[in-house]
C-alpha cells in the first residue's frame, strides 16, 4: 500500500457501516440478485415510496457486464462496489453528514479539493430522477448524491436523499495506487496482505469472457420472457417483493444481451421499456401493499382501543 | 425620508453553473419590480452570487412608502346605478380600475350633477413590513430550468435551500421557505472558515463574506483571469478559457486558487482534440499551448480547497489525469487496431431515422450525392474518386470506441483512423471536416471533398426528413435542419456551378432506390421552397431589403451564388437608379393590373400600331438580352436590357388605349401586355418592387 495509514478495502466498509450506524442508519446487508447498481437494492428503490421514515446503508456488490476489461483496465470493472445510504426525509444536514464521513475513511474534506458538481440522475429502467451532484476529491468523482423526485413513476414524498459511495475509487484514492487490483482489502495475521486483484482479478476475467462471448444470447432472450412472465404472475397474486425480484431478473438479462452486442439500437429501447414497465408496476403494488397494511394496522388498533 | 440598504441572501447547496448565472438576472429583475410594487424608493440593486448563495443588495431602500390621497371621480351617479340601486358595469368597472370594491364608492355632488367618486387614502407603511412578504415571493418565483422538493417540504427550489440572510440596516426582516426562517448568519467556505458568521449589516456583507473565504461572481472571474495570466506568463504558455467552461469554473468555487499540473509526455501521441476534451468537459481543466499553437502536458487546474494545500490538490488531479487519459489513450490504440470497414458494417445496425433507415444505408446515399456534387461542379474522375471514399468512410467512426466517448469528437477520430489506415489526405480531412459548420460562424470544411460530403450529408437528411413529411417546425428541428441549410448555403458558395435542384432531385432519387415511397416532385418543390425560405433569411441577414428579397424569391432561383448576387445588384441599382427602378416597377404593374394571363403571349403583329410595334420589337431585343445575360450571370446586364424598355412602355400607356372597344383589338394588346411582363419574369418579381413602403 503506497500509503500505509489509509485505510484497507474492509476497513473503509466497516469505517462507513460504523459511521452511517451511528447517524441513525440500520446497516443492511446487500441484495442477493444481480443488480447494476446500490439503487436497485429493495432498501433503496421501495422503501424511497411512501410516507414512512427509512434510513439504511450498506455495501451493495454491482455488476455492469459492459464494462468487464478482463481485468486489463486498472480502473474498470464488471463487478464493483458502492456503498450506499438512503435516508427519507432527507436530513437538513445531508451534506455535512457525508463530508463528516470522508475524514472517517482517510480523506479529511478540509486537505482535499471536495466539490459537488451538478449531476442530474436518471434512471430509464426504474422510471426515477432526482437532482443533486457527482462529488468530486481532487477533480475525482467519487460519490453520487442525488435528492429522490420520483422512483417506479411515482412522486417521493418526503424526499430520500441517496449517497452512493464508489468504494474502488475511493480507495484507490485513499491508499493512493493507480490499479484496483493492488487495493489492499485487508491484513492478515501474518503480516501478508490479501489485495483486490487475490479476491477479484481472476473474476474478472471469467466473468469478462462470459459476458462478453460465452453468454447464451438465446437463453437470455428465453429467460428475460420467462422472468417477466413470472414478475406478473407475482404481480397478479399480490406479492410485490417477489414480483420486483422478477424485475431484477429481468434488468440483469438485458445487461448480458446488451454486454453480447445482440440488440440493435431499437430492440434495445424496447428492452429497457419492458424493464421498466415490471419495475413500475413492482414499485406501484408495493406501495399499495404498504398502504393496506397501514389501513390495517389503524383498523386493528381502534379495535384493541 | 431616511433610507437604509436591503439585504437577502438565499444560502442553499451547490446550485448549478448555468441555472445560477440566469438566476443573477432573474433575482435583478424581480427585486426592481418587488421593490417597485411595494412602492418602495430605491437606490442601485446588486446581485452577488456563489455557487452555494445567491445575494441581492439593494440600497438606500426609502424606510417607507410615501401616504397616498387621491380622489378620482367616476361615472355620473346615475349611469353608476340602476332604478333598483345596483352597481351597473360602468361602476364595477370604475371600481375595479382604481383597485376598490365597488361598496367603497361614494356618490357627491360636483357642479350640480351626482357623480361617483372613489377615495383612496393609502398611508405610509413601512417598509420593515413589506420586506419580507416580498422576499419570499422572491425565492419563490426565480424559475429554474428543473427545480426539487426535499426533506418533508412542499417547497421547492433548485437545490434545498438550507439559510437565510435577510437584514433591513442592521435589522433582521423575518423571512420563511420551507422550514428555513431568516436570521442574519450567513456560511464561509466549507473548509477555510467553516460553521456561521455573523452579517451586521447590508453594507458589511461582502467583507463578512471574504473574511469567510467567499469571493462573488465577478471577484472570482477577475481573480481566476489574473492567476492564468500569471501561469502564461511565468511558463511561456497561452491558456485556452472556452467561454463556456471558464463560467462553470467560475460557479464552481468560492475561493479560487489557479494550480498547474501535468499529464505524462506519452499522452502526447494521443490525438490532442481528445486529450483536450477530456480535460475541459469531463474535468473542467484548461489546456495550453507553445508558442507554435502546440498542447503542452500542462494543464491549469481552479481549485477550491485551502491553498496551503495546492501540492496535494494537484498531485491529486494528476493522477485523475491520468486515469482519463489512459482511457483516452487507450480507446485510441484499440481503434487504431480495428478497421473502419468494420465499423461501417455495424452501422447496419444504428439507426439514422426510423422511417429513413440505418446509418450505413444513410452512407450509401451520401456517396451517391457526393459524387454527384462533384460531377456537377466539373471536378474530374479522380476528386469525383476521392469523394465517394470520403463519403463512404465518413460516419465509420460513430461506432468507434473514442466517440463513443468523446461523442464531440465524431469525424475528427475518423480523419485520424483514415491517416493510419492510409487514406489520402483529402480523404482524412474531408472525414474530419465532414460535420462543418456545426454553428453558425464555424469554419467550413478545407477542401473541395470535405465540402462535398458535407453538402451530401446534410442535404440527405434534409430531402429524407421532407420525403417522410417530416419538415422542421418552429419548435421541432431534431436534426438541426435549418443550420444545415445555411451550412449547404454557405458551401455552394463556393462552387457556383452546381445547381442546387439537380442536387436535390439526386437526393431524392436516391432514397427511391431505397425503396421508400413518396411524391418526388412534390418534395422537391417542399425541398427548394425550404432552401429558397433560408436564402431569404440569409440575404435578409446580409441587411438587403425585404423587398428586393422578394422580387428575386418570387424568380425561383435557389442557386445560392446567384440569389445573393441578383439581390445585391437589385439593391444597388435600386439606390443608383432610383427614378428608373421605380418607373419600371411602376410599368410593369400597371401591365400586370391590365393582363389577363390565360390569353397568352402570341401577339398578332398584323393589328399592331407604331407604338405597340416599337413596344413588341424592344421586348423582343429585351427578351434575348436578359437571356443572354442570365445565361452568363451577368444579372445587372439584365437589369439593364430590362430598363431599356422604359421609353416604350411609357409611349405605349401615353398613345394606346388598351381597353379598345373592338374585343379583336383589345385581346391583342394584353397579349403584347403578357409578353411585356413575361419578359420581366426570369429578372425578378417587380410586382414586390412596387409596393409602398408598409404595404
Amino acid at each position: 500500500m503506497a500509503n500505509p495509514n489509509a485505510p484497507t478495502f474492509q476497513e473503509m466498509i466497516l469505517a462507513l457501516q460504523t459511521y452511517w450506524a451511528g447517524h441513525g442508519c440500520a446497516v443492511m446487508q446487500p441484495v442477493d440478485t444481480e443488480v447494476g447498481a446500490g439503487t436497485f437494492h429493495t432498501a433503496t428503490t421501495l422503501r424511497s415510496l411512501g410516507p414512512e421514515p427509512w434510513a439504511a446503508c450498506y455495501a451493495q456488490p454491482c455488476r455492469r457486464p459492459t464494462d468487464g476489461r478482463y481485468g486489463e483496465n486498472p480502473n474498470r470493472m464488471q463487478h464493483y462496489y458502492q456503498f450506499q445510504v438512503l435516508i427519507k426525509p432527507s436530513p437538513a444536514d445531508s451534506q455535512e453528514l457525508y463530508l463528516g464521513s470522508l475524514t472517517k475513511i482517510g480523506l479529511d474534506p478540509a486537505e482535499h479539493d471536495v466539490r459537488f458538481v451538478e449531476d442530474d440522475w436518471e434512471s430509464p429502467t426504474l422510471g426515477a430522477w432526482g437532482l443533486g451532484w457527482e462529488v468530486w476529491i481532487d477533480g475525482m468523482e467519487v460519490t453520487q448524491f442525488t435528492y429522490f423526485q420520483q422512483v417506479g413513476g411515482i412522486e417521493c414524498d418526503p424526499v430520500p436523499v441517496e449517497i452512493t459511495y464508489g468504494l474502488e475509487r475511493l480507495a484507490m484514492y485513499a491508499q493512493d495506487v493507480d490499479s484496483v487490483f493492488d487495493l489492499v482489502w485487508c491484513v492478515q495475521p501474518d503480516g501478508s496482505t490479501l489485495t483486490y486483484g487475490d479476491v477479484f482479478l481472476e473474476n474478472e476475467r471469467e466473468f469478462s469472457a462470459y459476458n462478453f462471448e460465452v453468454a447464451d444470447v438465446a437463453a437470455l432472450r428465453e429467460r428475460f420472457d420467462q422472468y417477466e412472465r413470472e414478475c406478473r404472475a407475482c404481480l397478479d397474486a399480490n406479492l410485490p417483493l417477489v414480483a420486483y425480484d422478477c424485475a431484477l431478473k429481468c434488468s440483469h438479462q438485458f445487461n448480458l444481451l446488451d454486454a453480447r452486442g445482440a440488440l440493435s439500437q431499437t430492440e434495445r429501447m424496447n428492452y429497457i421499456l419492458r424493464v421498466r414497465t415490471v419495475a413500475k408496476s413492482a414499485c406501484v403494488a408495493w406501495l399499495e401493499s404498504q398502504r393496506a397494511d397501514a389501513a390495517e394496522g389503524a383498523r386493528t388498533e381502534g379495535e384493541v382501543a | 425620508m431616511p433610507v437604509r440598504d436591503f439585504l437577502l441572501e438565499i444560502g442553499s447547496e451547490e446550485l448549478p453553473s448555468a441555472p445560477l448565472d440566469a438566476a443573477r438576472k432573474q433575482l435583478l429583475d424581480l427585486t426592481a419590480k418587488g421593490l417597485a410594487d411595494a412602492g418602495l424608493a430605491h437606490g442601485e440593486l446588486r446581485v452577488l452570487s456563489s455557487p452555494r448563495r445567491l445575494a441581492v443588495i439593494a440600497s438606500d431602500v426609502a424606510d417607507a412608502t410615501e401616504a397616498v390621497s387621491i380622489t378620482a371621480r367616476g361615472p355620473r351617479a346615475s349611469a353608476a346605478f340602476d332604478a333598483d340601486g345596483n352597481p351597473t358595469k360602468a361602476a364595477l368597472g370604475f371600481a375595479r380600475s382604481k383597485g376598490v370594491e365597488v361598496e367603497d364608492l361614494v356618490v357627491r355632488d360636483e357642479k350640480g350633477q351626482d357623480y361617483v367618486f372613489c377615495d383612496i387614502e393609502r398611508p405610509s407603511r413601512p417598509a420593515s413590513e413589506l420586506l419580507g412578504p416580498m422576499a419570499e415571493s422572491l425565492i419563490a418565483r426565480l424559475s429554474w430550468p428543473r427545480s426539487q422538493r426535499w426533506g418533508s417540504e412542499s417547497v421547492r427550489y433548485c437545490r434545498p435551500v438550507r439559510w437565510i440572510v435577510c437584514l433591513f440596516g442592521p435589522e433582521v426582516v423575518p423571512v420563511a421557505y420551507g422550514d428555513v426562517t431568516s436570521g442574519r448568519e450567513t456560511r464561509g467556505h466549507r473548509v477555510l472558515a467553516p460553521g456561521w458568521h455573523d452579517v451586521a449589516d447590508p453594507a458589511s456583507y461582502e467583507a463578512t463574506l471574504e473574511a469567510a473565504f467567499v469571493l462573488s461572481h465577478d471577484v472570482r472571474a477577475a481573480r481566476i483571469r489574473e492567476g492564468i495570466e500569471e501561469v502564461e506568463g511565468r511558463l511561456g504558455v497561452a491558456v485556452d478559457t472556452p467561454a463556456r467552461v471558464f463560467a462553470e469554473v467560475v460557479n464552481l468555487c468560492e475561493w479560487p486558487t489557479v494550480i498547474t499540473g501535468q499529464f505524462d509526455e506519452r499522452f502526447l501521441d494521443v490525438p490532442q482534440e481528445i486529450i483536450c476534451e477530456s480535460m475541459l468537459s469531463h474535468q473542467r481543466y484548461f489546456p495550453t499551448y507553445d508558442a507554435k499553437d502546440g498542447l503542452t502536458r500542462t494543464f491549469v487546474v481552479v481549485g477550491n480547497g485551502d491553498p496551503a494545500c495546492s501540492r496535494a490538490i494537484a498531485d491529486g488531479n494528476e493522477r485523475v489525469v491520468r486515469a482519463r487519459l489512459d482511457d483516452a489513450a487507450f480507446f485510441y490504440e484499440e481503434d487504431l487496431k480495428a478497421s473502419m470497414e468494420d465499423w461501417l458494417e455495424r452501422l447496419e445496425d444504428v439507426t439514422f431515422q426510423e422511417r429513413l433507415g440505418t446509418l450505413r444505408q444513410k452512407v450509401y446515399r451520401m456517396e451517391g450525392l457526393a459524387c454527384e456534387v462533384a460531377r456537377l461542379a466539373g471536378e474530374d474522375d479522380d476528386t469525383q474518386a476521392l469523394c465517394g471514399e470520403a463519403a463512404h468512410l465518413a460516419k465509420a467512426d460513430l461506432v468507434s470506441s473514442a466517440v463513443v466517448e468523446f461523442t464531440n469528437q465524431q469525424g475528427v477520430m475518423g480523419g485520424y483512423y483514415a491517416t493510419a489506415a492510409g487514406a489520402p489526405r483529402e480523404v482524412a480531412e474531408a472525414i474530419a471536416d465532414h460535420y462543418r459548420p456545426r454553428f453558425a460562424g464555424d469554419e467550413l470544411p478545407r477542401g473541395f471533398v470535405g465540402k462535398a460530403v458535407a453538402i451530401a450529408d446534410k442535404l440527405d437528411t434534409i430531402c429524407g426528413m421532407f420525403a417522410i413529411d417530416e419538415p422542421p417546425t418552429g419548435s421541432k428541428d431534431p436534426f438541426a435542419q435549418r443550420r444545415s441549410a445555411i451550412g449547404i448555403i454557405r458551401m455552394l458558395l463556393a462552387m457556383p456551378q452546381v445547381p442546387l435542384r439537380s442536387l436535390i432531385a439526386a437526393s431524392l432519387a436516391l432514397y427511391r432506390e431505397q425503396g421508400l415511397s413518396f411524391d418526388e416532385a412534390a418534395v422537391a418543390r417542399e425541398v427548394a421552397g425550404f432552401m429558397a425560405g433560408r436564402l431569404a433569411v440569409m440575404a435578409r441577414d446580409e441587411g438587403a431589403s425585404p423587398d428586393a428579397v422578394q422580387a428575386v424569391s418570387a424568380t425561383g432561383v435557389i442557386d445560392p451564388e446567384e440569389f445573393l448576387s441578383r439581390v445585391r445588384t437589385l439593391e444597388s441599382m435600386r439606390s443608383s437608379e432610383a427614378e428608373l427602378m421605380d418607373d419600371l416597377a411602376q410599368g410593369f404593374t400597371r401591365a400586370t393590373h391590365l393582363a389577363d394571363a390565360s390569353l397568352g403571349t402570341d401577339v398578332d403583329e398584323a393589328l399592331l400600331k407604331d407604338a405597340e410595334r416599337r413596344l413588341l420589337r424592344a421586348v423582343e431585343v429585351a427578351e434575348g438580352s436578359v437571356a443572354e445575360s442570365l445565361g452568363k450571370g451577368r444579372y445587372g446586364d439584365a437589369l439593364a436590357a430590362l430598363a431599356k424598355l422604359r421609353g416604350p412602355v411609357d409611349a405605349f400607356f401615353e398613345e394606346v388605349l388598351v381597353m379598345d372597344p373592338d374585343e379583336r383589338i383589345r385581346a391583342n394588346r394584353l397579349r403584347l401586355l403578357n409578353r411585356f411582363a413575361a419578359a420581366f419574369g426570369p429578372v425578378a418579381d417587380f410586382r414586390a418592387l412596387a409596393r409602398p413602403v408598409g404595404d
